[in-house]
């Protein structure tokens, strides 16, 4: 008896030991701050990160891992999964467009979609299918409208530069991303939004801001294609947001000087960490221009001393726990600036606020990429236009030298756009102007792949490569289109506010976005891990609205009856004529005609008669025109009468 | 098989119609439906969120309301006030609050949605949280707003939903034992029109005003520029804020409460399909989820029922892939495809000529050219036998 | 006076030419090339275009539901559109193709004018036809408007030409080529062959015949006519032969990229089942824009059956002129077609001329005008 229980102690301690070791599941929270170059915003980043093994059994238990995405992975047999509802359009000449937030995290307004399935071809669009329907339960969206064919595509290497054939790519514009959508969100987390990071997402205040993405990043790596590694589901939850920082004090000299803190831009403080979590901190980021401002105003952030952060130019209202440098930059050596908070060491019972006081009033200019991609619209009129892309160098040195592996010669831009059927668009319109000047599509263009669109069954997909010298200023493509019509149930409940065409993605293979830090023990920050992460320069460009011709909504009925009784007046017209027999007819007319010749119809015969040039000769065949002359006049005039009474209708 | 399979479906429904009568009232679910598209309809998001306030307060859970908002308020850009709706002008309750599921929004509210919700004919992909799992011991409120007319209530400002469908899904209903009572609450004009087909018993209708009425809203709200609540769902609120989960009202106290001088209309009841009395029945029996309890010797039987309906329910997880492909992924496999499809050796020898042409051809090579030279040559034979003839 | 009256019409036709060619130069201005009523679907010279980039780039010319025209029209117009030369403007060889093929289409509609006019020597019908097909405002915009309408007319006046001058083969070569480009063509097979069969129909003595019936009450009007099987025989050899030939071209020129039944899906379908709903002249458009989908089948049925319906009938009743019965045909295909554009009234409108002499003697003309009124006053308005 005794033997059994040490036995049986002795396996739960293997038990135990061989879970602890080789399963662990393990859930940090991140939040990073930076302020940003346009007028005291202040940027927001979460990450909550979920790591948990790959399920090998059918039915295996997590502990903090959430069971709908497992479930989610295992039925669907996701590979990697993206999924975003975005709010507000990401200012990439204000806010910056290099560095791995805005290059990674920045998603095109509505909801964007992408995933990877581990199944065979034929079966990527039904699972794919399936997952919409499945994630517009999960978040409360109409993600389910990605489910027909018209909405989404199967790029091939334009997006994210996957050669498999399972990725598929949806994105909706016009979906309204709200409280609704955040909650199930942060009932993914162990701790929801009642205790760490997240508890401090003040709804009011975060749908308050300029800009707002909530992102669900899913890689698992357990359906057998990449060996050596153990197998894992990782979950990345992200969620930007731009906020404008509260306080506002303005200098003796006029100028403003905007100074934050937590409970300030949410309207909560960091109360307590999730326990759950493992780890848990807070970073407030200066960037590589903002410190290389401060550097220009003499302030010291190289050594470290007790006070410095309190210097000259800011004060943290906090002692930070760490200082993280930035290992090497390319940027006139000036190197991003990181103070870490630990979660752990701020006392729950005495909530501190985490802030920033500027001292002094900062004007800088934010990184951007080397070029500033855009899109719009040309032509007027509801039968055509044209789309065009425009690639507006930022004139910024750093762009180029920011990125490693460069050539100096000529710059790599990869287009990857997607059109629904209803603009069609004509690729054999494609004009590319390189500085004003129009260049063979052939000299910039390396790589195309067209698949056109096809009328209310798939939408025109379009993947290019360009490549072009470095000092180029601009490049801009055009892209001629006709506006299709659609069937009246096809038009949605406010046809005339307009159709979208999602953004475009615009990803420069050549440069890369990646913070290195000096600091090695970076294993309990995923976030940092991730900034270190190769991260290919990626903007999404514009939502474009395309007001299309609308038929009236009201009058389906009228217009079924017109046109049937304009074909049944033709056929019944028709069918007259050949009912009656020339012989039958004359003997009938001449029957008439000597009865009595009537005024009017002698008049009329004698005006065809005059028009036609000849003398009148048979009186039969004149009687029987100027027979048909009344009848003939009466149905004209009702005609013309009926049509433009119809034409001033509709005016 | 089939036979097995309707002999299962036979003797499941003749149990279920049996038991029909006898089940008891065992769960409660509410669908509550904003048809108004665009801001101007602002109530009507706020009526329907109230009274999802409401049946959450009183205790139906999130997973058993299946709430329709047929536009984004919240969330509008000319909502001042990001994520918060309210339904009075002293703004002291967000009705969006921090936990809102809505299951339907946006386009998805649609006549065919509502009928599907209802009838529960959804797709295979339809996800359980937008399903209405009810069953023969179900309690169901429906509640509806928006604008209406004689008979109808319009969706999104371009469908109609007609007396007729109404009653004709609620008949359904009826005989798919969905549900054991329905109250179907409308605040809209002229809403007693819309009750006027129904005919399965078990159901109980108000509406917030009589043919010929309108519902007007009970007022505006200037921070926000629009009405906020309407009038009949403004007094429903007022009743159900002094009750709470233990409270016994009755839902003739309710009927009781309407006032045609404040409502401006006349709140009507169509209780001739309903066969309890109404003062018997306490309000939570609809707008709460206050189950009887009731104190047994015995093991529990109460799944019986339960194990015959959960053959007839399907869940996605057991979709199949059976769709046929409607569109071709890439042009690879396009044209894989079409090389799979050439005829092959049944045609007979004309066949057979075409395949070692064809075959010929491709050795060639520029098929571009030849139709060229094909082409050309039409020329001279057009001429040639035009001269012979 | 003969060679004045000859001289007099080849100085019209240059001129109408000249006037083309001169419009030619300035299509932007005049903007034709995107208007709807000239360019449809099937004939806009545009989407021949991206038809022919997209094949050039190893796609299916069909992909994408922008060309739905046959691929020997891609064969021939698609290598001109590419070619550019500067500062001239963009399409000119097609341009220029279109105006060749309008003066063939005018001298053939004269040829065949004159052999129907035999008996007539007080108007030249077929000068008068062929000039109204020249000067005629809608042919001549649908000509520079960069529309493939000019090409399929041809085809349609060769098979009538042919078949009146009982030139068995190329009426085949013509009937077969329009019916592949446009569909509709393939309603003259009935009065091809009565037009080989009983030959060219002689209205003057026609009518003669039939006034010397009413005043002498003896002799039936068509006792003197016999339907002679041979010819008829040797076209239908012959169109069956140019079919085979057609559709091995068009085979061979779409092997990669789903042969044969994709073409007829795609050109032919696409007529059928009137899946763009862009306006156009015609009415179907504007109806099944509208129409409630379950009962769309229903009215693809009736609109066509509408144009098929009166085939036989009408067969009958002209059966005496074949040629004045292929008119009406092409009158009633025109504007019931489901892509109508202005180059189809065009075509009818010019033939119109042939029966110039004796339009005062046929009512059904006027009628038939009449609905011609009809349906582009509808049309007119529903488009605007």
């Amino acid at each position: 008896m005794k033997f059994q229980l040490q036995l049986l102690l002795f396996v739960f301690v293997l038990v135990l030991i061989s879970h602890s070791s080789g399963n662990e599941e393990l859930f940090t929270e991140e939040l990073l701050l930076r302020p940003l170059a346009d007028h005291g915003k202040v940027l927001a980043h979460f990450h909550f990160e979920h790591r948990a093994p790959f399920p090998n059994r059918d039915h295996q238990h997590y502990s903090l891992f959430p069971k709908s995405i497992h479930q989610l992975v295992q039925k669907f047999r996701i590979r990697e999964m993206e999924l975003s509802f975005t709010q507000g359009r990401w200012d990439y000449e204000r806010w910056g467009g290099f560095d791995p937030v805005s290059s990674s995290n920045v998603k095109p307004p509505g909801v964007e979609l992408w995933a990877v399935f581990d199944v065979p071809p034929n079966e990527v669009d039904e699972t794919w299918r399936n997952l919409t329907h499945t994630l517009s339960g999960l978040f409360c969206a109409s993600i389910n409208f990605l489910d027909s064919t018209t909405a989404y595509s199967a790029p091939l290497w334009g997006f994210q530069q996957y050669y498999s054939s399972g990725l598929r790519y949806g994105a909706l514009p016009r979906e309204a991303v709200c409280t609704e959508n955040l909650t199930p969100w942060l009932k993914l987390l162990p701790c929801r939004d009642k205790a760490g990071l997240a508890s401090i997402l003040e709804r009011p205040s975060i749908y308050n801001g300029f800009y707002h993405s909530q992102k669900l990043r899913l890689i698992s790596t357990g359906f057998g294609s990449e060996e050596g590694l153990q197998p894992e589901i990782v979950l990345q939850q992200t969620l930007t947001v731009v906020l404008q920082s509260g306080s506002q004090r303005t200098t003796t000299r006029a100028e403003r000087v905007h100074s934050w803190s937590i409970s300030s831009i949410f309207g909560r403080k960091a109360k307590q960490r999730c326990v759950l979590a493992k780890s848990s901190s807070i970073f407030i980021e200066l960037d590589r221009a903002l410190v290389s401002q401060l550097r220009n105003l003499d302030v010291k952030l190289d050594e470290i001393s007790d006070d410095y952060w309190n210097n000259s130019a800011f004060e943290l209202s906090v002692t930070p726990n760490r200082v993280i440098k930035e290992a090497q930059s390319p940027y006139n050596g000036n190197l991003a600036v990181l103070y870490e908070y630990s979660m752990d060491k701020i006392n729950s019972s005495k909530p501190t606020d985490i802030g920033i006081m500027w001292k002094l009033p900062m004007v800088w200019a934010c990184l951007q990429a080397p070029f500033h991609a855009s899109r719009f619209l040309m032509g007027s009129g509801n039968e055509r236009g044209s789309i065009a892309i425009s690639l507006r160098s930022t004139k910024s040195d750093l762009g180029f030298s920011g990125g490693n592996a460069i050539d100096g010669s000529s710059i790599q831009v990869v287009v990857f756009q997607v059109v629904p059927w209803y603009v069609k668009v004509y690729f054999h319109t494609l004009q590319v102007i390189v500085d004003g000047e129009s260049k063979m599509v052939d000299d910039v263009i390396e790589k195309m792949h067209v698949s056109p669109s096809e009328d209310k069954v798939s939408p025109g997909v379009m993947e290019m490569i360009l490549r072009f010298p470095c000092d180029t200023n601009s490049v801009v493509l055009t892209m001629e289109f006709d506006k299709g019509f659609l069937h009246i149930d096809e038009y949605p409940p406010d046809a005339n506010q307009g159709f979208d065409i999602p953004s475009a993605v615009i990803t420069f293979p050549d440069a890369q976005a990646s913070l290195f830090y000096l600091e090695d023990n970076l294993s309990n920050s995923p976030m940092l891990r991730k900034f270190q992460e190769k991260n290919i320069l990626l903007s999404y460009t514009e939502v474009l609205l395309v007001p299309l011709a609308t038929p009236d909504f009201s009058m389906p009925y009228n217009v079924i009856t017109i046109t049937c009784t304009v074909f049944a007046l033709y056929f019944g017209s028709l069918l007259n004529v050949l009912r009656r027999r020339v012989g039958e007819e004359e003997r009938f007319l001449k029957n008439k005609a000597s009865k009595r010749t009537r005024f009017f119809p002698l008049l009329l015969h004698k005006l065809s008669a005059k028009l036609r040039g000849r003398p009148q000769e048979q009186p039969e065949a004149s009687s029987q025109s100027s027979s048909m002359g009344p009848k003939l006049v009466l149905k004209v005039i009702l005609v013309a009468g009926v049509a433009i009474g119809w034409h001033f209708y509709f005016r | 098989m089939r036979l097995f399979l309707f002999f299962f479906f036979f003797f499941s429904s003749l149990l279920a119609s049996k038991s029909n009568a006898l089940t008891m009232h065992t769960n409660n679910w509410a669908v509550l439906v904003c048809t108004s598209r665009f801001w101007f309809n602002y109530r009507h998001m706020a009526n329907t969120l109230s009274l999802y306030r409401t049946v959450k307060r009183l205790g139906i859970p999130d997973e058993r309301i299946i709430l329709m908002l047929a536009d984004d308020m919240a969330c509008n850009s000319r909502n001042k006030y990001p994520a918060q709706v309210f339904n009075n002008e002293n703004h002291r309750l967000n009705l969006y609050g921090d936990n809102v599921e809505v299951d339907y929004r946006g386009y998805e509210v649609t006549v065919e949605n509502f009928l599907r919700v209802l009838t529960g004919r959804h797709e295979n992909a339809v996800p359980r949280s937008k399903r209405l799992l009810s069953d023969e011991g179900s309690h169901i409120l429906l509640y509806m707003t928006g604008h209406g007319g004689d008979e109808f209530l319009k969706f999104q400002d371009s469908e109609e939903l007609q007396s007729h469908d109404l009653a004709d899904a609620v008949k359904q209903m009826k005989e798919k034992h969905r549900f054991k009572e329905l109250l179907i609450m409308v605040d809209t004009c002229q809403a007693a029109t819309l009750f006027n087909q129904l005919h399965s018993p078990g159901v109980l209708a108000i509406g917030s005003s009589m043919k010929g009425e309108n519902s007007y809203s009970h007022h505006l709200d200037s921070d926000v520029g629009v009405s906020v609540v309407d009038r009949f769902t403004f007094y429903t609120l007022a009743f159900f804020e002094r009750l709470n989960t233990y409270s016994n009202a009755s839902l003739s106290s309710l009927f009781n409460s309407y006032h045609p001088s404040a409502l401006m209309s006349t709140a009507y009841y169509r209780t001739n399909l309903y066969q309890r009395p109404l003062d018997a029945v306490p309000v939570t029996n609809f707008f709460g989820s206050v189950m009887e309890t009731i104190h047994t010797d015995s093991g529990y039987r109460g799944f019986s029922n339960k194990v015959t309906r959960r053959g007839k329910i399907k869940t996605p997880v057991d979709q199949e892939i059976s769709q046929n492909e409607r569109r071709r992924l890439t042009s690879t496999i396009v044209q894989d495809h079409v090389n799979d499809c050439s005829p092959k050796d049944e045609y007979g020898i004309l066949s057979s000529v075409w395949n070692s042409l064809h075959e010929r051809l491709e050795k060639t090579g520029d098929t571009d050219t030849l139709v060229n030279y094909g082409l050309m040559i039409m020329l001279p034979l057009v001429t040639i036998t035009t001269w012979l003839s | 006076m003969a060679k004045k009256k000859i001289g007099w019409y080849w100085v019209w036709v240059t001129t109408s030419l000249l006037f083309r060619l001169f419009l030619i130069y300035f299509p932007k201005d005049l903007n034709f090339t995107s208007r709807p009523e000239v360019s449809t679907p099937l004939t806009s010279l545009r989407r021949l275009a991206e038809g022919y980039w997209l094949k050039q780039s190893s796609l299916s010319p069909y992909a994408g539901s922008m060309y739905h025209a046959s691929p020997l029209l891609l064969s021939i117009l698609g290598p001109l559109t590419v070619i550019r030369l500067e500062g001239q403007p963009s399409h000119l060889f097609c341009s220029l193709l279109f105006v060749v093929a309008d003066f063939f289409t005018a001298v053939l509609i004269r040829a065949t004018g004159q052999k129907l006019q035999d008996a007539y020597s007080i108007l030249p019908a077929g000068d008068v036809a062929s000039l109204i097909y020249l000067w005629n405002p809608l042919t001549i915009v649908s000509c520079v408007g960069l529309s493939t309408s000019p090409v399929e007319n041809l085809m349609v006046v060769l098979t009538l030409y042919g078949a009146c001058s009982g030139l068995a083969p190329l009426a085949a070569f013509g009937w077969v080529t329009a019916s592949h480009l446009s569909l509709y063509p393939s309603v003259l097979l009935i009065p091809v062959i009565l037009l080989l069969g009983y030959g060219p129909d002689a209205p003057s003595r026609k009518l003669f015949l039939q006034k010397g019936s009413r005043t002498n009450g003896n002799k039936p009007p068509l006792a003197g006519r016999s339907f002679s099987w041979r010819p008829v025989i040797y076209f239908l050899l012959w169109a069956a032969i140019w079919a085979v030939y057609v559709l091995f071209l068009c085979s061979i020129s779409l092997k990669q990229y789903g042969g044969l039944s994709e073409m007829f899906k795609r050109t032919h379908g696409f007529i059928l089942t009137v899946e763009d709903l862009s306006p156009n002249i015609g009415v179907l458009w504007y109806f099944f824009a509208e129409v409630f989908e379950f009962f769309r089948e229903f009215f693809l049925i009736v609109f066509h059956v509408n144009i098929l319906f009166m085939i036989l009938p009408l067969a009958i009743r002209l059966n005496h002129r074949p040629c004045f019965l292929a008119f009406v045909y092409i009158a009633i295909s025109s504007m019931l077609k489901s892509y109508p554009s202005v180059g189809d009234p065009a075509l009818y409108l010019a033939l119109l001329g042939w029966f110039v002499t004796e339009l005062a003697g046929y009512g059904e003309c006027k009628l038939l005008l009449c609905d011609g009124n009809w349906l582009c006053l509808f049309a007119d308005n529903s488009g605007g």
